[in-house]
């Protein structure tokens, strides 16, 4: 169990991690926390010939209040976002799912950007990132481009990061007055991938008509995913317990999930609509004490 | 693993049965750069490479064979490939049928078995890059379809 030979780089700011990665592109693999990489590498599917490490680069490290929303360092480690304030006032959809992924000694390692960047589709940061309405910030020697979550990624551990590319920084917006949110997945222990898993945003106006909504979903297809037929149940009216079922039954619908040795096919899909019905309520509830409707 | 599914080909079913044997075309639809040559009735040799997301892309030696064909109508594929982490083994069988308009309906249903390190620890993603791989190659064939449909017009 260990990983095959490779040229090691350790760069202390993003300029010249971005030279590096410039000079090496399709043959580097960049390092974050390692919590998914490096256990690749000991197992030899992946075999990069150089690794940029991008634990020194300290300017990657920050969390931040801005006018807009928060703006994190790409290196940010998920248990440090867990533990913040600003992500609990901020973000709060991101710190209730936090505790969901993996277990707090990988989260310690593990970063956001990393988790990001990696796009599993078993992964909550994605999905999370997406309900969001993320944008992150990538850059190369080229210069720096906004990419919004929804065109970030692209499939299978796929995104639209160009192997000359890093992604430095994930801006969040501050939630509009009236935003409830929730998180919810299932898995067999604690920890584990998920089966399936939901993440919904919703905004209320003062009257209690919901006038806007992101649910998203892992482990059910290639990427994290947008469910828009679902939302467009939701959006423009009143949430009731049959709008909240007709939406999970969209969900339902919109997926053609994976089966593997964990779970089928259709019992994916019948996760996704309970954790659905799940999830929404909680969130409605949310937005109705944040409406004060 | 079961790989099922159908898929429309908006052209006549003697033209796509003959791009579904033409190695040339074939290559073309498989993912990474494949290559493979007819070496005997119905049986085709070739390589391809394939990488996903973290892992590295890796040489895959593939071994195709055609068996119980019924042209223009069935087929059944024999498929074998080895790679650095694992191998593939397997059949799919495919039928094709007309349907309105001018177009191909194509079923297909393939049991394969992946083992070797692959699939120890790629376990909860092998039916996802299976059910990827498909899709892209049938798009890909259906492209060179409209392209030779193109030509003949």
């Amino acid at each position: 169990m260990k990983p095959a030979p490779f040229e090691y780089h350790r760069p202390t700011t993003v300029e010249e991690a971005v030279d590096l990665l410039g000079r090496h592109g399709y043959d580097a693999k960049l390092l974050a926390g390692g919590q998914s990489l490096i256990p690749t590498m000991n197992f030899r599917l992946a075999q990069p010939a150089v690794l940029i490490d991008l634990n020194r680069v300290e300017e990657l490290d920050f969390l931040r209040e801005e006018e807009g929303g928060i703006r994190m360092g790409a290196m940010t480690r998920q248990r440090a976002a867990e533990r913040s304030g600003l992500v609990g006032r901020g973000a709060p959809l991101l710190a209730e799912t936090l505790p969901w992924v993996a277990h707090p000694q990988i989260r310690n390692r593990g970063t956001i950007g990393g988790s990001i960047a990696h796009a599993d589709p078993a992964a909550e940061i994605p999905a999370v990132m997406l309900a969001l309405d993320a944008r992150f910030t990538l850059r190369s020697s080229g210069g720096t481009r906004a990419v919004p979550a929804e065109e970030f990624f692209t499939g299978l551990f796929g995104t639209s990061l160009e192997p000359e590319e890093i992604l430095t920084e994930i801006e969040i917006p501050r939630p509009a007055p009236g935003s409830g949110w929730a998180f919810a997945e299932v898995s067999r222990r604690h920890g584990d991938y998920a089966l399936a898993g939901v993440a919904a945003a919703v905004v209320l106006d003062g009257s209690g008509r919901c006038s806007g909504a992101r649910i998203t979903l892992l482990s059910v297809g290639e990427g994290p995913a947008l469910a828009t037929e679902a939302a467009g149940v939701l959006v423009g009216t009143e949430p009731s317990e049959d709008v909240v079922r007709a939406a999970a039954e969209a969900v339902g619908r919109g997926i053609d999930p994976p089966a593997d040795i964990h779970a089928t096919a259709e019992y994916r899909r019948h996760l996704a609509e309970v954790l659905t019905r799940r999830v929404l309520p909680r969130a409605l509830e949310r937005a109705r004490a944040s409406a004060g409707a | 693993m079961i790989v099922e599914g159908e898929y429309t080909f908006s052209g006549p079913r003697d033209v796509v049965w003959e791009l579904l044997q033409d190695p040339e075309v074939l290559s073309k639809a498989m993912p990474g750069a494949a290559r493979l040559a007819l070496v005997g009735d119905g049986a085709y040799e070739g390589s391809i490479r394939v990488g996903v997301g973290p892992v590295t892309a890796a040489e895959w030696k593939l071994a195709v064979t055609l068996q119980d064909r019924d042209p223009p109508a069935h087929y059944v594929m024999q498929v074998d490939s080895k790679g650095p982490i694992g191998f593939t083994r397997g059949s799919a069988s495919v039928d094709l049928a007309e349907t309105d308009g001018g177009c191909t309906l194509m079923r297909y249903r393939a049991d394969l078995q992946v083992g070797g390190k692959v699939a120890g620890i790629g376990q909860r993603l092998i039916d996802q890059v299976a059910k990827m791989m498909t899709h892209r190659g049938l798009d890909a064939l259906s492209n060179e379809l409209r392209a030779r449909l193109a030509e003949e017009a």
